[in-house]
């Protein structure tokens, strides 16, 4: 059996674990069109900062590739599937023939239009998605950079926040009129983008980057609203999109991202895929959307080893969830966070803490905690059970979360498995 | 593997285990330099349980789950399972994201008193044994296999 995996990060490695703990004979390929074994993606910030030196870049042990007999290609761009003869092409004229095959492509930064925007010619704008671009702009950045970040989300804040300190000035601009749209609510995204200004960060919301100006380097950027910036550095971080051409041009089945079944199991038999580049059915509004999330394309990553490597296994529940410092303010979100007309549980909240739970009919099915964190994951396993909160032993927006939530015979149920969480 | 059970019938929630989970995790190995000079987090987490009529407590760590949801939330690779199958935590590699913390459905994990790291049972597999069991002062918690806990259950 010959396994081949294009993809060399969360998902990518964790299918390539499981393949090879359940099946020690067999071959097994990873591809990687970038130059790194795999690393800690959401690292790249940390990198920039200088808070995590390359040494502790990388995601498994230097000897995972070799103990595992597990055959990495770097610098590797998997140009085409052939399904009919079961191989892909690489490099041009190269081809590599598989059995049993995982897609593991993630996601690449979106370019919005922009006028006089260009990623080849201009030398000074960057994309924050890569270890790769992270080097890149820690070798450009010097302490008289003025950078500009188009985009307020988890990426562009995570960018600005690595280069505080080692630059002139930075400026957050974004069209929507709070800051981590995706994952906050106004109110909380409201103290959120209060605390980061603190630390000398300015936004400019609700407004876009319209054009920007220069040949080589991009010297200034106008704004929808008629503001013009002065610009040294531009970082482009307005979203993802999947990486689903190569799957689409093969004749495998896509929308926004590749089409899986609860196996991991695109529309082609022998061809799994997993992580960034699939549509996950969520949970709790049960219709299929991009989750790109690290636990997410892990637990897929896994589940899509099993079932290649011949056991069959469900790829857990998925949800939004995000666990991500800012200077100092610890926030976790996971689950329903706006949008719904709901009963909304505010445990407590002060200005640099906050608890709050957001529950609909008995479920608890959202929560945010700012600097408050602790056993945060039952109230995550909450949600993922779809555990109806009137069968606990107390009411959860009035005491602090623990394991003594559980009625006695769940609680020792659950911990009494020796097991503990499986797949 | 063993692992460690807490018996909620037998915890007094004295928390003396967490004063030896601490001394078997300082740099000193000293009970009193543990706790006043060294900034430890236990790695235990002491459970109340209010009754009607009294308070019941029990001692939980670390399940070192078969498939640990927290090594599969790690950013970092920080989170991993050993050859043995116990669930560790590399402090150099840790950057304090608090996805474990998000993901264990048990509260397993704490973050760290000093904000860098998370805190978490390791069985004291660098200590040599788990001083938590030998100083419980009424066997409220012990380390057991898969078999011997069934027969406990």
């Amino acid at each position: 059996m010959k396994y081949l995996i294009i993809g060399n990060s969360a998902a990518g490695i964790n299918a390539a674990n499981i393949i090879r703990a359940n099946d020690k004979k067999s071959s097994i390929t990873i591809i990687s069109n970038e130059e790194f074994n795999a690393y800690g993606r959401p690292l790249i910030s940390y990198y920039l900062s200088g808070k995590v030196k390359p040494e502790n870049m990388n995601y498994r042990s230097v000897d995972f590739y070799k103990s595992r007999n597990i055959e990495v290609l770097l610098n590797t761009e998997a140009e085409k599937i052939d399904i009919k003869n079961k191989e892909i092409s690489i490099s041009g004229d190269v081809k590599l023939s598989y059995d049993k095959l995982l897609i593991a492509t993630g996601s690449s930064p979106f370019i919005p239009q922009i006028k006089n925007l260009d990623m080849d010619k201009q030398k000074n704008v960057f994309t924050f998605l890569t270890y790769k671009d992270s080097i890149k702009l820690k070798t450009k950045v010097t302490k008289k950079s003025k950078v500009v970040i188009a985009g307020a989300g988890l990426i562009g804040l995570k960018a600005a926040e690595g280069l505080f300190g080692q630059v002139a000035s930075i400026t957050v601009v974004d069209l929507a009129d709070r800051v981590m749209t995706s994952i906050l609510d106004k109110p909380v995204a409201d103290d959120i983008q209060s605390h980061i200004e603190q630390n000398d960060i300015d936004f400019k919301l609700q407004t876009n980057i319209c054009e920007v100006d220069g040949e080589q380097n991009i010297s200034r950027i106008i704004l929808s609203n008629g503001e013009i910036l002065n610009c040294d550095i531009l970082i482009v971080a307005v979203g993802v999109r999947p990486n689903i051409n190569l799957a689409y041009s093969a004749g495998i089945k896509t929308a926004k991202g590749i089409i899986v079944n609860k196996y991991m199991q695109t529309s082609e038999k022998d061809i799994y895929a997993a992580g960034d580049c699939v549509e996950s059915l969520d949970l709790l509004s049960n219709k299929s959307k991009i989750l790109a999330l690290w636990p997410n394309a892990s637990n897929q990553g896994e589940t899509a080893g099993f079932n290649m490597a011949g056991t069959k296994k469900k790829a857990p529940a998925a949800f939004a969830m995000n666990a991500i410092s800012f200077f100092g303010l610890q926030l976790i979100s996971a689950g329903i966070i706006s949008g719904l007309n709901l009963n909304n549980g505010i445990t407590y909240s002060t200005k640099n803490n906050l608890r709050r739970l957001n529950i609909l009919n008995d479920n608890l099915i959202g929560f945010i905690l700012i600097n408050d964190n602790q056993r945060a994951g039952i109230y995550t396993a909450l949600i993922n059970d779809r555990t109806k909160l009137s069968t606990l032993e107390y009411d959860i927006t009035l005491k602090d979360i623990s394991l003594s939530v559980y009625p006695k015979e769940e609680r020792t149920k659950k911990i009494w498995d020796y097991k503990g969480c499986s797949l | 593997m063993k692992k460690i059970y807490a018996f909620e019938s037998k915890c007094l929630g004295c928390g003396l285990c967490e004063v030896y989970c601490k001394t078997a995790h300082s740099k000193s190995k000293d009970i009193i330099k543990a706790h006043k000079q060294e900034n430890i987090t236990s790695a235990i987490v002491i459970e109340e349980i209010l009754q009607p009529k009294a308070v019941s407590y029990f001692a939980l760590q670390c399940r070192h789950c078969s498939s640990p949801k927290c090594v599969k939330a790690c950013i970092s690779g920080a989170m991993y399972k050993d050859e043995k199958g116990i669930v560790r935590n590399d402090k150099e590699k840790c950057v304090s994201c608090l996805s474990c913390v998000l993901v264990c459905p048990f509260g397993a994990i704490k973050k760290s008193i000093n904000g860098k790291t998370v805190s978490k049972c390791d069985l004291c597999i660098d200590y040599g044994k788990s001083l938590c069991i030998e100083y419980c002062p009424n066997e409220a918690i012990k380390l057991l296999n898969e078999n011997e806990a069934e027969a406990l259950k």
